[in-house]
């Protein structure tokens, strides 16, 4: 039997060898995906494009002005006119936010009254928005507080230490500065190994099945469960290959720290990797073409990433597609990489979803087997 | 033989290389209207390359070739209206309907509007596909496929018909009706270019372009061709054992050449009373039965397989 | 060019389409998937965070504090915890996103100092959901903090005046009013869809012909090769379209995506970008005569540069100067561009004269390229 399986593997691994497109698809999509998500992918707001207006133009405004010029975030790129030209700004897309400081702004203040400062935000992207508006909110808070501080201090200086205040002192855990690509570099780890061995494994059979040579094979004294160990095997090898190389350029050029255990994401990465070799073994038993495989492989993928949490989080989903989420393998796998990278937690924690995995694995794995026995006959 | 200077195509000098490989090496012919011309080789002779060339489908590295009158070297364009082509493999859209496909080719190939309804029609009395105008071209059986094809190649009523192996693969009585319409085609005044590596197909053809590596070997008309053969004469010889035979009759005096054809030998003499006395005592004196030895008309694979093995004997390489 | 002979290539290219279920799942079947999918499955928005609580004081203050929380919609205050490794084990295991603590002197610092820490603890694994967190915190306690200041002032007697230097941030939130990410999301899909199935299908027109053997007997008529292009492009243009239209109809009547532009201005953008991907598809299986070399290649410069640096869902601005220089190259960058601000702002033709114009040029050349690419000769 082990004579038989290592022909297998050896002529799998002189096929992959051969193939040039076989390499290809091993290779390019994989890099050019990781260097682009590593670069493109942010939702965070490092400078917002801004616009101020003053009508006021008395020393208070020009303060509220200097603190939005002076902060890194917002690049106050215009100093419009009028609420038109700032509109029209805004309709442009030259401009996020817009900040406009009403005429008798210093002179309400002054009074002890609200005064308001209107902010317009451009809403098309709604997630920028509302971390600029976090931005301006927080701007205007520390001008409040400062002026307040100052006002106390001229006028009731004995009251001035005893104005309480609670304050906010925020901790981000494991990503101390909040960057996005410790977020996305160890979810590509899983991304990228689910997308190469479906379509890997999906693709080999069926090319035997459509040249003939799965016939050939078949007539030989193998067995199925031979045979498929024999052609799945190499796979797994690669998908561990692949998995580490990603993870480690992905570490040393990103800057993203492994604080875990690597024992434990080899666990989890062979886990995941028998639930998505399953998956192609499954595509391959109803498909005849490679075309086919393609295809089903592509309607498999795409809710395999977007139920995934890896770019979009699964608690914002409706509920009935978070339950769908509970049978996505990738779900869980990400929870391991994130786990692993950032938080640097074992087993202990991580162990219901090596369960989820190694029991959707398994089952995936079996059914497709016995598909695949009886897509022989 | 239509020997009237009606020449349909010329080809002088022709040359096609890929990379370092010369596949067609200084092939010139000619064929005049109405005649059937055959390619005949085996694989890799270069017949579909000439015949590519003609259709303009490869350009040529060197060398003339006018089709139609027609410079295909230069206008691979202008030779299409003129033409009808039908490749080695099927080559019909095997997910489109019999009639669809008939009125798709009829489309591309600019037929009329007003007579396009009566040509798909006869192309499909042609193929013998009454009936069955609307089945999926893929459901249907080879030697129907292959007239389908030729009928979408006639659609336009090409002067010239270039047919690339289209026998191969196609069970002998559908071989037979299809040498029937292509003799119909030349009746009506169509030159046809045919290529096959069926020796027996060779006969039907009014004369024969004998390729081999690129080269044209002989060319002539089937009873030319065999008379090549008639420097000496061939001989059927049945023995027992077979093998032992051929090893002794390869190296005997008088004997040019000696090949297994089925179940018997077919040797090649310088004279062949000679030979009917001296080979069978021969063989029987080194233990070789000889059942029968009698003078036979050598056939066109003969001729190819001397012909043949003189053009590797001159460039001393092995014989494929 | 020929009428005629244009007619017959595409109407047997449509009956190829409608005969084979695969083309047809991927053109009809596919944009549906991802509208839902995509749709409901794509959204960014943090509702619902899941918060663990240490209180170490359990004063009126602090409670009063944590009745804040609980009373947001954005946090879903999950449980009391009396320790920091409880804390530690709940972000660990993914049960909270954000911890709140509350030190055992909050309330005599509130008192006596006038400065009272409250200490928030996001997992930053996800850095925007935690950066949305925190930021909902960070209102929550402001409020709380300004409640706090003026009762305090009112039991002093002090005059209310005396809360002086109060700014109220009036915020005005245009075009996508409720900031919700399916708003700003689904007209990117749309890009996304069109990409994917224009690219799919289109790859594999030419390289089918190929490995069918179609290919000889096509080339060996009189059709042009300009005539090739078009009679296979126009039937996937027209399913393009109406994918657009089917795609428009979802997200308007199923997802409730105001669209506040033009049809005309929707379709003619739609037709540019079809032109674009139409034509990329058609010269890729030109240039690539294996099937599956063609659709992966088509994938990877369709669907990859749309869905990353298109700027469907990670904003462009934000990107490295780099990647930023490299997104004007990206087709959909113009056409995403143009989706949101017709579906959102309703701004005219006018306003995106510079994207329009961008579109217009890379369909033009990439039209151009197309009926150049596909040489009648088989070497």
């Amino acid at each position: 039997m082990f004579g038989r399986i290592f022909h297998m593997l050896l002529k799998e691994f002189l096929e992959v060898k051969r193939d040039k497109w076989e390499r290809f698809r091993l290779l390019v999509p994989p890099l050019i995906q990781k260097v682009l998500f590593g670069y493109a992918a942010t939702f965070e707001v490092y400078h917002v494009s801004t616009a101020v207006l003053d009508l006021d133009h008395s020393q208070e405004s020009r303060e509220m002005v200097s603190r939005f010029t002076g902060n890194g975030r917002f690049d106050v790129e215009a100093l419009p006119s009028s609420s038109q030209a700032m509109r029209g700004l805004i309709d442009r897309s030259k401009i996020t936010v817009g900040i406009r400081i009403n005429p008798q702004f210093g002179e309400l203040l002054r009074k002890g009254q609200t005064a308001p400062l209107q902010v317009i935000v451009d809403g098309t992207n709604s997630n920028t928005a509302l971390l600029a508006l976090d931005y301006v909110g927080q701007i205007a808070a520390r001008f409040s507080s400062d002026y307040q501080r100052d006002y106390m201090n001229r006028i009731f200086p004995e009251y001035q230490v005893m104005l309480p205040s609670a304050k906010m002192e925020e901790r981000p855990w494991y990503n101390p500065d909040l960057d996005s690509q410790w977020f996305f570099v160890p979810g590509l780890v899983g991304s990228i190994a689910l997308m190469t061995i479906v379509n890997v494994t999906s693709f080999a059979i069926v090319r035997e099945r459509e040249i003939g040579t799965l016939e050939q094979i078949m007539v030989t004294p193998i067995r199925p469960i031979e045979f498929i160990l024999g052609k799945t095997v190499p796979f797994f090898v690669l998908g561990l290959i692949e998995v580490a190389l990603v993870a480690v350029a992905g570490a040393l050029w990103f800057g993203v720290p492994f604080r875990g255990n690597p024992l434990v994401m080899l666990l989890g990465t062979s886990l995941f990797l028998i639930s998505s070799l399953a998956v192609g073994l499954l595509i391959s038993t109803t498909c005849r073409t490679q075309q086919q495989a393609f295809a089903s492989g592509f309607f498999y993928l795409t809710p395999a990433f977007t139920l995934s949490g890896f770019a979009f989080p699964i608690s914002s989903m409706p509920t009935v597609m978070q339950w769908i989420t509970y049978l996505d393998p990738l779900r869980y796998y990400l929870v391991v990489l994130r786990g692993t990278f950032l938080k640097g937690t074992g087993l202990a924690i991580l162990w219901p979803q090596m369960v989820a995995m190694a029991i959707l694995g398994v089952a995936m794995f079996a059914v497709s087997v016995a598909r695949f026995e009886k897509s022989l006959d | 033989m239509p020997n009237d200077g009606n020449i349909s195509v010329r080809v002088d000098g022709l040359v096609k290389r890929f990379g370092s490989f010369t596949a067609v090496d200084r092939v010139s012919f000619s064929a005049y209207r109405g005649e059937i011309l055959g390619f005949l080789g085996p694989n890799g002779a270069g017949k579909s390359t000439v015949i590519r060339i003609l259709c303009g489908l490869l350009r040529p590295s060197e060398g003339s070739v006018i089709v139609a009158g027609v410079d295909v070297g230069k206008d691979p364009e202008g030779v299409r209206h003129h033409i009808g082509y039908m490749s080695q493999k099927f080559s019909l859209y095997n997910d489109l309907e019999v009639s669809e496909n008939l009125r798709f080719f009829a489309g591309l190939y600019g037929v009329d509007r007003g007579i396009a309804g009566d040509r798909i029609r006869e192309a499909i009395s042609l193929a013998g596909l009454q009936g069955h105008e609307h089945d999926l071209t893929g459901t249907l059986a080879g030697g129907w496929k292959q007239r389908l094809a030729l009928g979408c190649a006639l659609l336009h009523r090409p002067e010239i018909l270039f047919l690339d192996e289209p026998t191969s693969g196609v069970d002998p009585m559908s071989r037979r009706q299809f040498w029937d319409l292509i003799h119909g085609m030349s009746g009506r005044g169509v030159t046809v270019f045919v290529s096959t590596h069926y020796m027996d197909e060779a006969e039907y053809c009014d004369r024969l372009v004998l390729m081999n590596r690129g080269r044209v070997v002989a060319m002539g008309t089937p009873p030319e061709l065999r008379h090549l053969v008639k420097k000496g004469a061939l001989l059927l010889a049945k023995c027992e054992p077979l093998g032992t035979a051929l090893q002794i009759l390869q190296g005997s005096p008088g004997v040019a050449e000696a090949a297994v054809f089925g179940n018997s030998l077919h040797v090649r003499v310088e004279q062949a009373e000679d030979a009917l006395v001296t080979l069978p005592a021969m063989l029987e004196s080194r233990g070789v039965k000889c059942v029968s030895l009698k003078p036979i008309e050598a056939s066109l694979e003969d001729v190819f397989v001397q012909l043949a093995g003189e053009q590797s004997a001159v460039r001393g390489g092995p014989d494929r | 060019m020929s009428p005629r002979r244009l007619i017959a290539m595409s109407r047997k290219e449509f009956i190829q389409i409608v005969r084979d279920p695969r083309s047809l799942l991927i053109a009809l079947l596919m944009p549906v998937m991802q509208m839902v999918l995509l749709g409901y499955g794509v959204s960014l928005d943090a509702k619902n965070i899941p918060v663990y609580v240490y209180d170490q004081e359990g004063s009126q203050d602090s409670q009063a504090l944590l009745k804040r929380f609980q009373a947001s919609p954005y946090f879903d205050v999950r449980k009391t915890v009396n320790s920091y490794r409880d804390l530690r084990y709940a972000i660990d295991s993914d049960r909270c996103k954000l911890a709140i603590v509350i030190p055992f002197d909050f309330s005599r610092k509130l008192r006596d100092t006038g400065f009272a820490p409250v200490q928030v603890i996001v997992d930053g694994t996800d850095d925007n959901t935690a950066n949305l967190s925190k930021g909902y915190a960070r209102a929550v306690i402001a409020r709380f903090s300004a409640d706090v200041q003026h009762n305090w002032l009112q039991r002093q007697g002090m005059p209310i005046a005396a809360s002086n230097g109060n700014i109220s941030v009036d915020t005005r939130i245009w075009f996508n009013e409720d900031l919700e990410s399916r708003n700003f999301i689904i007209p990117g899909i749309v890009a996304l869809v069109m990409a994917l199935v224009g690219a799919l299908l289109t790859s594999l027109t030419i390289a089918r012909e190929w490995e069918r053997g179609t290919m000889e007997q096509l080339l060996s008529t009189p059709i042009t090769p300009s005539e090739v292009m078009l009679g296979k492009l126009i039937p996937y243009f027209m399913v393009g379209m109406a994918d657009a239209a089917l795609c428009l109809m979802m997200s308007v009547w199923w997802f409730g995506v105001p669209f506040r532009g033009t049809l005309a201005s929707f379709f003619t953008t739609t037709a540019l970008f079809l032109i674009v991907i139409l034509g990329i598809g058609f010269m890729i299986s030109v240039a690539i005569r294996n099937q599956l070399g063609a659709s992966m290649i088509a994938l990877l410069v369709t669907l990859m540069p749309t869905s990353l640096l298109s700027g469907y869902a990670f904003p462009i601005d934000q990107m490295p100067a780099a990647v930023r220089a490299i997104t004007y190259l990206v087709y959909s960058r113009y056409y995403v561009t143009i989706l949101k601000a017709i579906y959102l702002k309703g701004v005219g033709v006018k306003a995106l004269g510079a994207e329009m114009t961008a579109l217009a040029v890379y369909a033009a050349v990439i039209g151009l390229l197309a009926t150049r690419a596909f040489r009648k000769t088989l070497d």
